[in-house]
């Protein structure tokens, strides 16, 4: 997804899309931009400065700099958490924990090569059961008794699962069975960073109230998620940009921009 | 005149093989399906009524696989690495490293000379460290399993997985198809990826020659090449690999009995 947030000098949220990257989305980041822009009546010239991150940070050609998401995460989670020790991450493809102090990212894990543990864990359970992926965490919440499926393995995990529904198990008990699998495997890799309260979960997956819970069994600790866990990347560099304008204003000069082009990335030239 | 019975009850295909001494008789092989009691049953159905013998005739039967306790008839359970290393010792006896890669796991085992294990270790359960990889490739670019191997000998460039995972190796598998790039190359590059697999597994165990291949993985002639290629030995592939297991089996079936004299 391509996320864009723009703020005001007080950190108010003026505007935000979110909208799905897809393979020419990418190239059309100008696009969400627009949208953004529209929905906070300014022009593109009254952006002070713009950070891009994320996967696709280097496809912003209007970007003035580009900052990890790392970085952008642990800024934005401290902005609505400022006691947040700990942030989940998990996106369709990768899983991060991130370490954070003072609103600093201090250490960070991450699987990014295992699909067990990610969104796409459940994507590929959600598809193999015929259900909408949004519907799991609600239907896992149904559940009085979770059966216990393997953790280590999607693709195992799903031929688990149609083996247990064979066998006639309610399909809540087994849709609970995976959120938990899924969740140990996150919880096994974030206790690397020992685990200390406030604990945040944000990404596609923190919408899912069926992994909230889950992680919060496995954890034994309160998780916090944002009203909107998947802005809180683009907030953060939202933050890092005005900071970075509030710095140069400090010093009497003008923030240094970057080549803008607003206009669609171009590839393999 | 003794017989014995090997029964290897597997994730995916069950086997069970006759011997008498020390020779194979009969082998049977069968899908495991969900009922592993009735497939076993199966399998010494068929076995006996090949040799025209009655059940009473089995000296000792030995049950081994992930599905080894469902084996109403045996006498004794064995684990599937003793009974490998077994059975590759009586096939093979100068091999001293087994790799066995079967429909959902993979194990290396170091054996002596009289087949017993020294030291071994198991893949994780991880779909890409497994023959289930090779499945899901396969599906994707809808060629038969048996196929793969041949054909991925054809490459001339193989691709690169990047993550090491069967769920994104599949989508990875589907850009590539996407991209125009041939079944055979994105073959070749299963075969590395699952190759890589092993040879970590090896790392931690060690390789001493000879080198030998055992279960559903001893079948995929591109799977053996990609093997060789990466530890830079030969492997020595028996006849009928996914029958090694079960093998094993009937021969430490034979060999407690005759302990027991």
């Amino acid at each position: 997804m391509t996320k864009v947030v723009i703020i005001d000098e007080d950190d108010k949220i003026c505007a935000h899309v979110v909208s799905h990257t897809g393979a020419e989305h990418r190239r059309l980041a100008n696009l969400v931009m627009l949208q953004a822009l529209e929905q906070a009546g300014l022009s593109f010239d009254e952006i002070s400065y713009v950070i891009a991150t994320g996967y696709g940070r280097i496809n912003v050609p209007f970007a003035d700099r580009q900052i990890t998401e790392l970085t952008c995460h642990a800024r934005g989670i401290a902005s609505f958490f400022p006691g947040v020790r700990l942030a989940i991450d998990i996106g369709g493809q990768d899983a991060k924990g991130l370490k954070i102090k003072d609103g600093r990212l201090i250490d960070f894990v991450m699987n990014d090569k295992c699909a067990a543990g990610t969104g796409r864990f459940l994507e590929v359970i959600a598809a193999a059961l015929g259900l909408k992926v949004e519907d799991l965490g609600e239907i896992s919440l149904k559940s009085t008794k979770k059966v216990s499926i393997s953790s280590t393995c999607t693709v195992f995990a799903e031929m688990e699962v149609i083996a247990r529904l064979s066998e006639g198990v309610l399909l809540e008990d087994v849709v609970a069975g995976l959120h938990d699998a899924n969740a140990n495997r996150v919880a096994r890799m974030v206790r690397r960073l020992k685990v200390e309260p406030d604990v945040v979960f944000t990404g596609g997956v923190a919408k899912n109230t069926g992994m909230i819970k889950a992680l919060q069994d496995n954890l034994k600790c309160e998780v916090f998620v944002p009203e909107d866990p998947l802005l809180s990347g683009a907030i953060g560099a939202a933050i890092l940009a005005r900071e970075q304008t509030l710095e140069a204003m400090k010093k009497g000069e003008l923030v240094q921009r970057g080549e803008r082009r607003l206009e669609e990335a171009t590839f393999f030239k | 005149m003794s017989w014995y019975m090997g029964i290897d009850i597997g994730s995916e295909s069950s086997k069970g093989v006759i011997t008498n001494d020390g020779d194979l008789k009969a082998r049977h092989l069968l899908p495991s399906g969900s009922n592993y009691r009735l497939t076993a049953e199966q399998l010494r159905e068929e076995l006996l009524a090949r040799m025209n013998l009655s059940p009473e005739d089995i000296t000792c039967t030995v049950a081994t696989g992930q599905g080894s306790g469902n084996v109403s008839f045996s006498n004794q359970q064995v684990t599937d690495i003793r009974c490998c290393a077994k059975g590759i010792n009586h096939i093979f006896p100068s091999v001293r490293t087994v790799i066995d890669v079967q429909g959902r796991s993979s194990q290396v085992i170091r054996l002596n000379e009289r087949g017993q294990v020294i030291n071994f270790s198991v893949s994780e359960k991880c779909a890409a460290g497994s023959g289930r990889f090779l499945h899901v490739i396969a599906n994707v670019l809808q060629v038969k399993l048996e196929d793969i191997g041949p054909l991925s000998l054809k490459s001339e460039n193989p691709v690169t997985f990047t993550t090491g995972c069967a769920v994104f190796g599949e989508s990875e598998a589907i850009t590539r198809v996407a991209e125009g790039i041939p079944k055979e190359d994105i073959l070749a590059g299963v075969h590395k990826a699952l190759a890589d697999k092993v040879s970590a597994l090896i790392d931690r165990v060690g390789l001493e020659e000879q080198c030998a291949i055992s279960s559903g993985g001893g079948l995929n002639i591109g799977l053996i090449k990609s093997i060789e290629e990466r530890l830079g030995v030969p492997l020595m592939v028996p006849p009928e690999p996914q029958f090694v297991t079960a093998l094993g089996a009937a021969v430490i079936a034979a060999v407690e009995q005759a302990g027991k004299k």
